[in-house]
């Protein structure tokens, strides 16, 4: 490479940056493959992820009982072993704002069918937040039950929550 | 000589002669890319055919067409096939000049299907840069002297830029106490939740416990991390790259400790392109096979 196509190289990597400031800044800094990387970019927000607990054999009143990350009864699946991916599972249950039949059954769908037959899973939100000034609480919150006949939504949490969102 | 025409100088080192390790490292640089490339390709275009139903977050050209077209017909696979059979000609030089710039839009188009769930992951986006560079310089350094030192300096560039901004981010959308242990703490339980999701189950390794049980020690971690992505543009200089890329890949390290989260693919390619690789490969090599230089 000489000095000439040095420079030459600048300039496009010049307007290549042009090109990406363009495409990210409309984009809340993301156009893939350019992104202004700013992830943890805010710190110290409450967060809200999603698990599924294996809670057969536990009885109703125990099943829906708002828990700590500490105390959660049942065991957790694995659900990258039912080809879910662990990220999109979370999104999906923190997401979604109006909780459908389609979008209920879509979660029993998503594990496959059969694992209902005898087994009850458990889709709880997990809530987490600074507590004070030295602790994180994880609030462990009961959301959508899976059986072999369908799904149940959480009698203790108001039924607007789960249409057009709600606070958890 | 202006400023950009020095930091020109660092990143394509104009007056070195291209050497046998050269191309041969280049070849291998480019393979790397070529493999997470096909590997991108089908792990989002299976996943996107099998799983993806509707959009939630509509990411890059998504925002203008409906990216949900690919969720049927196999398009995400055909999509796969043909960004395979593209770069693999591409690689071979058996093809047109644009055809990385066709992968590379087809490659955005898989990861705007496949990331339309919510999420916007990052770890992939190196290699997007990488396959952007080859792109550019297949079009507009094609030149066998050329190509080589454009696409490891121009990606050395977007590396050091990505890592910088990635501080800046941080300092802008959360201010200078981004480092409070704390914040950490949030994260490290947010991960948890995510391990158990993952594997079922979830220990603290000892890093985690420390960060936990010490505010300070939680702290210390993230202003180092933090001051690390601060240098990270301190890549373009040559001599400063390996000891900034060594900082780098042990932040890596560290945020897979502390919060379970693994840049596979970004390590490797720091590791691939943050040392003179060529140095060692001259060392045993003193001519280029002809292969290579027929695939340069």
């Amino acid at each position: 490479m000489t000095e000439n196509e040095s420079k030459r190289g600048m300039k496009v990597l010049g307007v290549t940056l042009l090109i990406m400031a363009l495409l990210v800044a409309p984009h809340e800094g993301e156009f893939w493959p350019f992104s202004i990387y700013p992830m943890f970019s805010q710190a110290g927000n409450p967060w809200t992820r999603a698990m599924v607990l294996d809670v057969t054999g536990y009885d109703t009143e125990e099943i829906w009982q708002q828990r700590t990350n500490e105390d959660f009864i049942g065991d957790p699946i694995a659900v990258r072993e039912y080809g879910v991916d662990e990220i999109d599972f979370a999104n999906y249950v923190s997401k979604t704002e109006n909780w459908t039949d389609n979008r209920r059954e879509a979660l029993r769908i998503m594990f496959g069918l059969q694992n209902f037959e005898e087994n009850k899973w458990l889709v709880v939100k997990a809530h987490g937040h600074l507590a004070g000034k030295d602790s994180v609480a994880v609030d462990i919150i009961p959301w959508i039950l899976l059986t072999k006949d369908g799904t149940e939504l959480n009698p203790n949490i108001n039924a607007a929550e789960y249409m057009k969102g709600g606070d958890r | 000589m202006n400023w950009y025409e020095k930091i020109g100088h660092q990143l394509f080192e104009p007056n070195r002669d291209q050497s046998p390790g050269e191309l041969i490292f280049f070849k291998i640089f480019e393979l790397f890319v070529l493999i997470y490339t096909i590997k991108y390709a089908w792990e989002w275009g299976i996943y996107t055919e099998l799983r993806n139903t509707e959009v939630v977050l509509p990411l890059g050209i998504a925002n203008y067409i409906d990216i949900s077209i690919f969720f049927d017909w196999n398009l995400a696979l055909i999509n796969a096939a043909v960004i395979t059979l593209l770069s693999v000609i591409a690689f071979a030089r058996m093809g047109l000049n644009w055809f990385y710039m066709a992968v590379m839009v087809l490659l955005h188009i898989q990861y705007v299907a496949r990331f339309s769930q919510g999420e916007i992951p990052h770890s992939m986006n190196l290699i997007g840069m990488s396959v952007l560079c080859f792109a550019i310089g297949s079009i507009w350094f094609p030149d066998k002297k050329q190509m080589p030192r454009f696409v490891i300096g121009s990606t050395i560039f977007f590396i050091g830029l990505g890592y910088t901004s990635a501080f800046f981010a941080k300092l802008i959308g959360t201010g200078i106490n981004w480092f409070d242990g704390r914040h950490l703490w949030l994260w490290i339980s947010e991960k948890s939740i995510d391990v158990y999701s993952t594997i079922g189950y979830y220990e603290p390794n000892f890093l985690q416990e420390l960060a936990l049980n010490h505010l300070p020690v939680a702290s210390l971690i993230l202003l180092i991390g933090w001051l690390t992505e601060l240098i990270g543009f301190t890549m373009w200089w040559k001599k400063i790259r390996p000891y900034t890329t060594m900082m780098l890949i042990g932040m890596h390290v560290g945020i897979t400790l502390t919060m379970n989260i693994r840049f596979d693919a970004f390590v490797m390619q720091l590791i691939l392109i943050g040392f003179p690789w060529y140095l060692l490969i001259d060392r045993f090599v003193k001519s280029t096979p002809k292969w290579i230089e027929k695939m340069v």
